[in-house]
């Protein structure tokens, strides 16, 4: 086993993983927050590529600029799937919000592919062919931008919800939801920007990792399901417990992906979720009811 | 279903005599191979539906994997009669044998959480066995799926057309009606709704909660196996396609807008489904648009699906003529989860 392979592996697996976390933080807030499992959280992942790809070719937006406009967009999206879906709903089964979710999420998807066509597509970013030499390893410089964006949005959002008036205001929702209302806080209001927050975060993946893959209106799929391994891996509504299981998760596929076989990669990474639910069934980080 | 309670105990008996009746001359009056054909694909999906119903309609769990067991029947059938010659008469029966069997270990690992947990344990479930599909090419052949699968045959009966097969697969939709029937009255079924109204209850009662539902999964995934070896043997080609998400939501949409938690309701949501399908075929992508539009339409506004609307027309025309009217939306014994 040659160092400088493994540590290439290791690299690789961080920055995909750092993805995944940025995707499943979004989906564990939903449900940390709101009791929400949002099974469409992957098509706004989708539309955060499409549409850092449509606001560059089309009004020839800088990559940045694109991405930037991708998230806020799509955080509105959000806004609106909640105001039209997720939020008169609030008081139904939980069966009935999952199966709308659903609905929300083929409806996303295929509207997708009517739009924008099946065919891949890839979005320009100015870092995708320049290299960075990190000791012995090689990353683009888009990939360096997926890990540090990454890291630098999850402290954003740590800090948000720590000492922000809005984020407490989450975590009291997220600790019991009729007690908040009761001290007067605006749970509709909680809601929207929850919402906002875990769909620009999705956005703001899709952007970053557009330019390392092609991209196709069922991308979506794959993020939803990576986002929902890495939520359930680290227990859902635990925010520490997605990094953890994200950046795990993203390790772990890469050095199998590499020593064992590419094509079973995938079937590894499940694979690893079962044997961590089998040991503790509600995931790595799960204790008590709130936010992590 | 529920009418006997209700002075229709001679009206039932003759409306499902004369439905069977119906469904047995269809054939007949379709007059063309690509009508008997979506026949055929109605009945395949009714099945399909029926073994998924018993997951959310009488456990109240949602599950993503359900088309993977049907891919592993399918699956299991189509290399036992291509590479090992075996009739797939035996096939049958085996591909049944093998989803249960995964219907079993997977169960086991996933019961242990319930409610969203649960139905994204089972997505990752099904993708790991539609990741296995697709890579192991030296077993599935990969991407390129199997080809010249035999068609099914009970001795000199071939079922190599869409007639005969429509008879296959309508005896074996009818015998899963029936046995579906008979479990919500028996006490395994009883057991199966108190476990879905109120586990904690349930399990207060003595009822197994764990093994309730286990058992209730693994006879879906062994129906959806069998369902599979059928369509494999139908088809005559299948590839890791049948395990997709597309398959899993098409399902899904079959059950809920036909109505969970019934025994027609399947059946009518997969004639829904297949007829839209086919009809709407020009509209291209609009199509799943459009299902994903009637799932989230039927599960909002009309959460029992087509088929309540039919116990509230019978219903209201029962107040009219001042008969007993039965509770509006899910009946106690064979309502959906709520």
């Amino acid at each position: 086993m040659d160092f400088t392979v493994f540590a290439q592996q290791i690299a690789n697996g961080l920055v995909n993983g750092m993805a995944y976390v940025l995707i499943a933080t979004g989906l564990t807030l939903v449900f940390g927050v709101l009791r929400i499992v949002n099974f469409a959280h992957g098509e706004f992942y989708m539309l955060g590529a499409y549409i850092t790809y449509f606001v560059g070719t089309l009004f020839g937006l800088d990559y940045i600029a694109a991405a930037a406009i991708s998230a806020v967009v799509v955080a509105g999206l959000g806004v609106a799937a909640n105001k039209l879906i997720f939020w008169p709903l609030r008081r139904d089964h939980e069966f009935t919000i999952l199966l709308s979710s659903l609905g929300l999420a083929l409806l996303i998807a295929n509207g997708g592919e009517l739009l924008f066509g099946a065919d891949p597509k890839y979005v320009e970013s100015p870092f995708a062919d320049e290299v960075l030499d990190i000791g012995t390893v090689t990353l683009t410089q888009q990939r360096v931008l997926v890990f540090a964006a990454a890291v630098v949005a999850l402290i954003a959002v740590y800090l948000f919800i720590r000492y922000s008036r809005f984020g407490k205001m989450m975590r009291a929702t997220a600790q019991n939801p009729d007690g908040a209302a009761l001290t007067g806080i605006n749970i509709g209001l909680v809601h929207t920007y929850t919402f906002a927050l875990a769909c620009g975060l999705a956005a703001l993946s899709g952007a970053l990792v557009g330019p390392t893959v092609m991209i196709f209106p069922t991308i979506g799929n794959w993020a939803v399901l990576k986002g929902f391994i890495v939520v359930i891996m680290g227990g859902l509504g635990s925010v520490t417990g997605a990094l953890f299981a994200g950046l795990l998760l993203g390790v772990i596929e890469s050095l199998g992906g590499g020593y064992i076989s590419l094509g079973f990669m995938e079937a590894i990474g499940y694979a690893m979720i079962i044997a961590v639910l089998l040991w503790r069934p509600n995931g790595l980080f799960s204790t008590a009811r709130g936010l992590r | 279903m529920n009418t006997n309670s209700h002075g229709q105990s001679l009206g039932q008996p003759l409306a499902i005599a004369g439905g069977v009746a119906a469904l047995a001359v269809l054939p007949f009056l379709a007059g063309n191979a690509y009508l008997e054909h979506l026949l055929v694909l109605w009945m395949l999906y009714a099945l399909l539906a029926l073994s998924l119903n018993i997951v959310i309609g009488y456990l109240g769990e949602l599950t993503f994997g359900h088309a993977a067991f049907v891919g592993v029947g399918a699956y299991t059938s189509a290399i036992l009669s291509t590479q090992l010659g075996l009739p797939p008469l035996l096939g049958l029966p085996l591909a049944g044998l093998v989803a249960a069997g995964f219907g079993l270990v997977i169960g086991y690992a996933a019961l242990r959480v319930v409610g969203p947990q649960f139905a994204i344990l089972t997505l990752g479930f099904g993708a790991i066995l539609f990741t296995i599909t697709n890579h192991w090419v030296d077993l599935t052949r990969g991407p390129m799926g199997i080809t010249d699968i035999p068609p099914m045959a009970i001795g000199p009966l071939a079922f190599d057309s869409a007639r005969p097969t429509y008879y296959l697969v309508l005896a074996l939709v009818l015998a899963t009606a029936y046995l579906c029937h008979a479990l919500v009255g028996s006490r395994t079924g009883r057991a199966f709704l108190a476990v879905r109204e109120n586990a904690p209850l349930a399990a207060s009662l003595g009822i197994n909660v764990f093994h309730t539902k286990l058992m209730g999964f693994v006879a879906a995934t062994a129906i959806a196996g069998i369902g599979g070896a059928i369509y494999a043997h139908y088809i005559r080609v299948i590839t890791p396609d049948i395990m997709g998400v597309h398959n899993v939501a098409a399902l899904i949409i079959v059950v809920i807008i036909g109505g969970r938690g019934t025994i027609l309701g399947p059946i009518l949501g997969a004639l829904v489904y297949i007829g839209l399908l086919e009809s709407l075929r020009v509209a291209g992508p609009l199509r799943m648009v459009i299902f994903a539009a009637l799932l989230t339409g039927t599960v909002v506004f009309l959460p029992g699906g087509l088929i309540s609307l039919w116990q509230r027309w019978r219903n209201a025309h029962r107040s009219e003529n001042n008969l007993p009217a039965t509770p509006t939306g899910l009946p106690s014994t064979e309502g959906g989860a709520k």
